[in-house]
């Protein structure tokens, strides 16, 4: 499943309705346009990809975070786009955090389901095994909060 | 000898990026949750969000091979960049449309937005 950068494009339908959005009613875009659009856009990425991929660098992290993507856009004199891209995070972030809590809590009832059944039904090895996962489970999320906190810095 | 030289790449990409994998997973219950909870839930947060797929653009970036880890933000910031790039473009681009009075786009009136706007001199030479 290699693909070239090339050969990765962005899905069609969703760069039409981001160019027909932008543009007043009335206003057609042929289909050479539209194609051209979409390379373009691709290109954006790559570009954008490399340039915040440089900051990230300098800092000496292994990891590209949102500021190394935002100084990116400054380096390309994209200003423009800081002030709603900043608002679009700040959405996203909080987005995020409410997603987290809610499959939390799923996680919890789960468990609450797990246990349960395991008196009824399952018993020994399997019941345990379950909660092993679990557990693990558990443990995981909180090894990945501390390195999301890093990245966020 | 290609496969063996992009064997190691993908796994270390997997490995590196299988944090917001797992993420993005959690994402996607929650999406299944939501028209449980109510129906305007999805309507707002997808309004508010990325139209491009983070997915996609994600397959994108990692096709970089300096490029190891990525947040989740960070594909989330350069898929937002990616649409308001795509807006700009696309009216920049109408403006020759419109001084050759024709309420098309064509692929010329791309080229000239490209020559003529210093934002877009990186995208010289790199269209078909």
């Amino acid at each position: 499943m290699a693909e070239r950068p090339e050969d990765l494009n962005l899905p069609n339908a969703v760069i039409t309705r981001i160019i027909k959005e932008a543009l007043p009613d009335g206003v057609n875009v042929s289909k050479e346009a539209r194609r051209a659009i979409s390379q373009a856009a691709s290109v954006f990425v790559l570009y954008a990809t490399s340039c915040a991929n440089n900051f990230a660098m300098k800092a000496k992290r292994k990891t590209l975070n949102a500021g190394d993507v935002l100084a990116a856009m400054e380096e390309m004199e994209f200003e423009r786009f800081l002030e709603p891209l900043r608002e679009a995070l700040e959405v996203y972030k909080k987005d995020q955090k409410g997603k987290k809590e809610v499959s939390e809590q799923k996680r919890k009832d789960k468990e609450k389901k797990v246990d349960s059944g395991n008196e009824k039904s399952r018993e020994d090895e399997e019941g345990e095994e379950e909660e092993e996962e679990e557990q693990q489970c558990m443990e995981e999320e909180p090894e990945e909060e501390p390195e999301e906190e890093e990245v966020e810095n | 000898m290609a496969a063996a030289v992009e064997a190691p790449v993908p796994a270390e990409q997997d490995s590196a990026l299988c944090g917001s994998e797992g993420e993005t997973r959690g994402a996607e219950v929650e999406e299944k949750s939501q028209p449980q909870t109510g129906s305007t839930g999805p309507a707002v947060s997808h309004s508010r969000l990325s139209k491009l797929p983070l997915a996609r653009i994600k397959a994108l970036m990692k096709t970089d091979p300096d490029v190891s880890l990525a947040s989740q933000e960070s594909v989330f910031i350069i898929a937002k960049a990616t649409e308001l790039f795509v807006e700009m473009i696309a009216k920049d681009a109408l403006v020759y449309a419109q001084q050759g009075k024709r309420k098309t786009l064509q692929r010329k009136d791309l080229d000239n937005a490209i020559e003529a706007v210093d934002e877009f001199a990186f995208l010289e030479g790199t269209l078909d």
